[in-house]
């Protein structure tokens, strides 16, 4: 399967934080054949193991968060329509005139409403309404609304995802599914016995809501060590030259005092090695991704991070480009596969 | 029914689907010429209007709906080949961000998104406040301005890029962009037709203007005016309706479900009262829905066809919409039928219209 589909197919899951277990059958058959083992815990991450088939072989965390921004009804109204808060940050500049599906009991489509102009105040076009202000537009009466939906149900943007210019794609659930695809894909390549011990690939849940099931995932495999994968921004006319990344470019590689030195100097001579297009960047004292956490497990876990660019992250018309992509899974496959960075870092 | 032939809702899907942004209307005008096919004389006047003629003895009847939708225009390219645009319409800005565009022309499009920078480099002050067209770009996934030159130039024009979805409690509602007012153009469509296959002598000369350019104001429907020199005349649009939990009941404007929204007045138009009141007894006596637009706001083409000539007694019928202007315009399938019914009414008893 090509790589472009893979993402396209996982961010197009429902995966927001706290029902990463929402399409666990679609998961499942997007995995099948790839790995020995697919378990999920008491937090929703879901762990899928693919051994080395060698006794005693380190165990290899690449952590993949799988959960992505959403929302969830706190009110049904008169006529059918629903007022919600966001679970993660969601941009609000792309909600009105969005569209939605609201998992109830079936699924329902939705329309994020906005008030017609000539019911505006003189300013009001400057100011953006707060999340929970806004009304979502069911077509539903509201009784019947009532028997499908109930406060906590969870809202989501639609997956539909259009190919751009040099095969970039725009959709919702990148961040970070298209690294979990990445990390996938790459693993379904690879020969079990050129990886360097058994890999885990942790697809951890309720990183948008504060870290969570990165944690508590990494503490139930206990690895040796760990590369965690996650979106960082790509560069548009907005964006600032440090803190954005070109599309199409290849990925980053974090430099940092949140991770570990000498994994990460072993990292980059090994994306150099294998001819990896990679940027180095410095996120001094927080990567701002699942390794603050794994790496604060268990006995400390050596950690990394390499980031996939997407512009317009946490809006549903995220951008990347599948090149990119590419990068990150030759990365996680010469990562897995190194047996230096076995030998030095194995317990 | 001829091959092609597409009727109600399937109609008026695909008329929205088409890329008609106002000044580029020539895709929804050769899509309405093939399916008005040879039913009647058809002719497009210099301005790009479809005017269609059912002659008939008596009064002339002029029924107006426009085929243009608000859109974009592509200002400059940069050197990273993102698009700067302005918009073509009144667009609230707050719609655009986040948005799947059509670019190009006529003959040729590409896809893109309007960029929005990720909340997390935002400041506070981004966070609580739109963000100004001219801050917004398109994304067509150019790495250069070459790479982007090659498929878009200054000038070329950009729709909101929508699915016609039907949702909603029995499917009642449907979304899409440009139902302002692809849903006019396919009651004049059906209307047509239903008048040809009745056949007989009508007491009225009949002419369709699906006219060009509404959305800026600078109205394809004066000059079709001018040709037809209509005495009376309707025209069908869409209005936006604010029946909103959030508004109250007397800014409500009307309700989406519940028949064509009359118009008495709003902010070009005083509307003919006897017009008015025939079109009201008509929809009463067949028992089809329709409602009274309250609240006076914006305006139609009827403010620069009622001004044309010595003057021509309007009415207008539109379609209440939510979200009128942006990708998700929303509408009752419901209210699509009741105005095609309600205008088929009054044609039939145009002889008590005086």
């Amino acid at each position: 399967m090509e790589l472009k589909q893979r993402i396209t197919e996982m961010a197009g899951l429902m995966s927001i934080s706290g029902h990463e277990n929402y399409d666990r059958a679609a998961l499942l058959d997007q995995l099948a054949d790839i790995f020995d083992e697919v378990t999920t815990d008491p937090m929703g991450s879901h762990i899928c193991i693919r051994r080395c088939g060698r006794q005693g072989a380190p165990k290899i965390l690449i952590d993949a968060h799988f959960d992505e921004i959403g929302m969830m009804v706190t009110e049904i109204l008169d006529g059918g329509f629903l007022r919600v808060i966001n679970i993660g940050g969601i941009d609000t500049r792309i909600l009105q005139a969005g569209e939605v599906i609201i998992y109830g009991e079936k699924p329902i489509y939705g329309i994020i409403g906005s008030t017609p102009p000539h019911l505006q105040k003189p300013g009001d076009a400057k100011k953006l309404k707060p999340i929970n202000e806004l009304l979502i537009d069911t077509g539903y009466d509201k009784d019947e609304l009532e028997k499908l939906v109930r406060l906590g149900t969870p809202v989501g943007f639609v997956p539909a995802y259009t190919e751009l210019l040099g095969g970039k794609l725009a959709g919702k659930g990148f961040d970070n599914k298209a690294c979990g695809a990445a990390a996938v894909d790459a693993l379904s390549r690879l020969d079990r016995a050129e990886m360097a011990g058994d890999v885990y690939l942790l697809l951890a849940s309720q990183e948008e809501v504060g870290l969570r099931g990165g944690e508590t995932g990494a503490a139930g495999i206990d690895p040796d060590y760990a590369l965690v994968v996650d979106v960082t921004h790509g560069s548009a006319p907005d964006t600032k030259k440090d803190e954005a990344f070109p599309l199409g470019e290849g990925i980053t590689i974090s430099l940092s005092a949140a991770t570990d030195l000498r994994l990460t100097r072993r990292t980059v001579e090994l994306a150099r090695e294998k001819g990896i297009k990679f940027t180095r960047v410095v996120e001094a004292a927080n990567t701002g991704t699942d390794a603050n956490v794994t790496q604060l497990v268990c006995c400390g876990i050596p950690t990394v991070v390499a980031s996939l660019p997407l512009r317009s992250m946490h809006t549903y018309q995220e951008v990347l480009s599948p090149d990119d992509a590419e990068e990150l899974g030759k990365l996680i496959s010469a990562f897995v596969c190194d047996t230096k960075i076995a030998e030095d870092f194995a317990r | 029914m001829k091959e092609n032939q597409l009727n109600g809702i399937e109609l008026l899907r695909a008329l929205c689907l088409e890329f008609g942004p106002t000044g580029c209307e020539h895709n929804v005008a050769a899509m309405i010429e093939a399916q008005l096919g040879d039913i009647c004389e058809i002719r497009r006047d210099r301005m790009d209007n479809v005017l269609a003629h059912l002659p008939g003895s008596g009064p002339r009847i002029m029924i107006s709906a426009h085929m243009d939708e608000v859109g974009m225009m592509i200002t400059s390219i940069d050197d990273q080949g993102y698009l700067r645009f302005t918009n073509v319409g009144g667009i609230d800005s707050r719609v655009l961000c986040g948005r799947r565009v059509q670019v190009g022309t006529a003959e040729h499009r590409i896809p893109g998104v309007i960029g929005a920078k990720a909340i997390h480099l935002q400041s506070a002050d981004e966070r609580t406040q739109t963000t100004p067209v001219d801050r917004l770009y398109i994304d067509i996934g150019a790495s250069s301005r070459e790479e982007a030159e090659k498929y878009v130039d200054i000038g070329d024009f950009a729709t909101f890029d929508s699915d016609f979805v039907r949702f909603g409690q029995d499917d009642r509602l449907m979304r899409c962009k440009a139902i302002d007012d692809r849903l006019g153009c396919a009651v004049m469509i059906e209307t047509l037709r239903a008048l040809v296959a009745r056949g007989g002598e009508r007491p009225y000369d009949l002419w369709c203007s699906f006219s060009v350019r509404e959305e800026i104001g600078k109205s394809g429907a004066k000059v079709a005016a001018y040709a037809i020199k209509p005495t009376y005349a309707i025209v069908l649009e869409s209005t936006a309706i604010a029946d909103l939990p959030d508004v109250p009941a007397n800014a409500r404007v009307g309700e989406v479900g519940k028949g064509g929204a009359l118009s008495i007045a709003d902010r070009s138009t005083i509307y003919d009262p006897a017009m008015l009141e025939f079109a009201m007894s008509c929809a009463r006596e067949a028992d089809i829905p329709c409602q009274l637009k309250r609240y006076i706001s914006g305006g139609n083409d009827a403010g620069h066809i009622h001004k044309t000539g010595d003057g021509v007694r309007c009415l207008a019928i539109s379609a209440p919409t939510r979200y009128l202007h942006s990708g998700s315009c929303v509408a009752a399938v419901a209210d699509y039928e009741h105005i095609r019914e309600m205008v088929l009414a009054m044609l039939k008893n145009w002889d008590k219209m005086n």
